[in-house]
């Protein structure tokens, strides 16, 4: 996460605090690496903000920064941290280009996460016990079985899509959905590719190939 | 020079002890020297099911703690004179070993069997680190139930990311008449979730339940379908290539499982 370097500090813990709430999901149980550029910090500002990420359960896993003093500071609290002059022009605010796409060419199993700020593509299977949570639209090219959360950051246009969408879960940004109870039947059903998005206030998942409506 | 082999599963419950067990006496059977690891340290069961509980006078923590030789500890099996067992510790719990002691027993074992098989607790936790620690190969034993099936799934990922893969597979207590009313899940089906290349399917057997209680191993018995089970299991961890399932002229292990998923008479 990188922080602008010039903003005025409550103001920037403000806004690090709004992207940990409306991340949610996405941050919670993650390692962070905060890139503060030039910024100085002093211990009592760095207390704060590991204090704002411990309410929201993300370990603060390094302080990336240009200013010695910064450097200084973080080490007297223990934190690890790396000289990183920041090239090129400042990020604009706390968050980071929701462009990258991430491609995973193998199943998940059971236990494993991948977790990504941008889109993501799966190539292979999530089993029950996996889970995805993407800040862009989750694309499985296989069996989605497992849990799925697409615009974990916010986005409520973000997109599910998958060869065999059964899933345990589905979370679009605010919104959860699951599959209808008592379809459970051991023996696979013909299967048809189908994409998930929200409609007005709920997720509405549609087959590919039905009617759809123009535009998106 | 020993391959090393552990048996787990992540559920508790599904077989890993009875197939260590048999998977053993089968292979020693068979002429091969086989040493039997009971890794459930304060739950240990591997000796009551082999018959040998009545002669343990050490065990696996005296000697990872050098309260005794390797040798004192060992037990002959009643029958097989190539079968031994390393019993665990019931008075103690799975934190009394390393994952270091666990590859240094191992790598003590090892020019003196063929095969040392480990019999790995239920879970994905300290006592599952330690039984794969010193494996060359990890057999992954699961009932074809959703729950069991959830837990392997789990425990090929964790075997995958400890670099032991890629691991086998055992279905164990498929109950046919199940499978073919469409309330059990197939072999197919398993292996279709798992992704893992079956080793062997176990069917359900009720001489299990009798065969575990005296100690004895299913494997001497020959109306045991289980036991025959075991036995071609163990003949083709050995290297032979002994077909899955009897049924038409597919004598092919892909064709057969590529080839539908249906109305199997399974018979292994």
């Amino acid at each position: 996460m990188q922080l602008d370097e010039a903003a005025a500090w409550p103001a920037l813990l403000a806004a690090v605090q709004v992207q940990l709430e409306q991340g949610g999901s996405f941050f919670a149980g993650s390692q962070l690496t905060l890139d503060i550029g030039e910024r100085v910090l002093e211990e009592a500002q760095l207390t704060e903000l590991l204090a704002l990420l411990e309410q929201h359960g993300v370990q603060l896993a390094g302080l990336a920064t240009a200013a010695q003093a910064s450097r200084k500071h973080a080490r007297a609290l223990g934190l690890t941290t790396r000289n990183s002059p920041r090239a090129g022009p400042p990020a604009e605010q706390v968050s980071q280009s929701p462009d990258d796409a991430l491609l995973v060419v193998r199943t998940l199993r059971s236990g494993q996460v991948v977790r990504h700020h941008g889109h993501v593509t799966i190539v292979g299977d999530i089993n029950p016990g996996a889970e995805v949570i993407a800040g862009g639209s989750v694309i499985v090219w296989g069996r989605l079985r497992g849990l799925v959360h697409a615009g974990a950051l916010g986005d409520a246009k973000a997109l599910i899509c998958a060869l065999e969408l059964r899933p345990t879960q589905l979370r679009i940004a605010h919104l959860i959905a699951r599959t209808p109870d008592g379809g459970s039947d051991l023996r696979e059903t013909r299967v048809q590719p189908e994409i998930a998005r929200i409609e007005q206030d709920y997720i509405s998942v549609e087959t590919w190939g039905a009617p759809r409506r123009t535009g998106t | 020079m020993a391959r090393v082999i552990t048996i787990t599963s992540g559920k508790g419950g599904v077989g890993k002890t009875t197939t260590t067990a048999n998977l053993g006496t089968a292979l020693a059977m068979h002429g091969s020297r086989v040493a039997t690891i009971d890794a459930d340290i304060g739950l240990r069961n591997l000796d009551v099911v082999m018959g040998l509980e009545n002669r343990i006078v050490y065990d696996l923590v005296d000697v990872v703690e050098g309260r005794a030789r390797l040798r004192q500890a060992l037990i002959k099996d009643k029958r097989l004179p190539e079968l031994y067992l390393l019993p665990a510790a019931q008075t103690r719990d799975k934190d009394a070993v390393t994952a270091a002691d666990m590859i240094n027993l191992t790598n003590e074992m090892r020019s003196e069997f063929d095969f040392i098989l480990i019999d790995c607790p239920a879970g994905i936790e300290t006592g599952f680190r330690n039984a794969i620690a010193g494996a060359d190969e990890v057999l992954i034993v699961t009932t074809p139930e959703v729950s069991a099936v959830r837990d392997a799934d789990r425990v090929v990922g964790l075997v995958e990311a400890a670099e032991k893969g890629p691991a086998r597979l055992i279905i164990n207590r498929l109950n046919q008449r199940l499978v073919s009313r469409g309330e059990m899940l197939s072999m197919d089906e398993v292996v279709e979730i798992l992704a893992v290349d079956p080793l062997g399917v176990v069917p359900e057997d009720e001489l299990i339940v009798s065969t575990t209680n005296r100690g004895e191993a299913a494997v001497f018995n020959p109306s045991s379908y289980a036991g025959r089970a075991y036995i071609n299991i163990a003949r083709r961890l050995n290297g032979e290539n002994i077909p899955i399932m009897e049924l038409t002229e597919q004598t092919n292990l892909m064709d057969r499982l590529f080839g539908g998923l249906f109305g199997r008479r399974a018979r292994t």
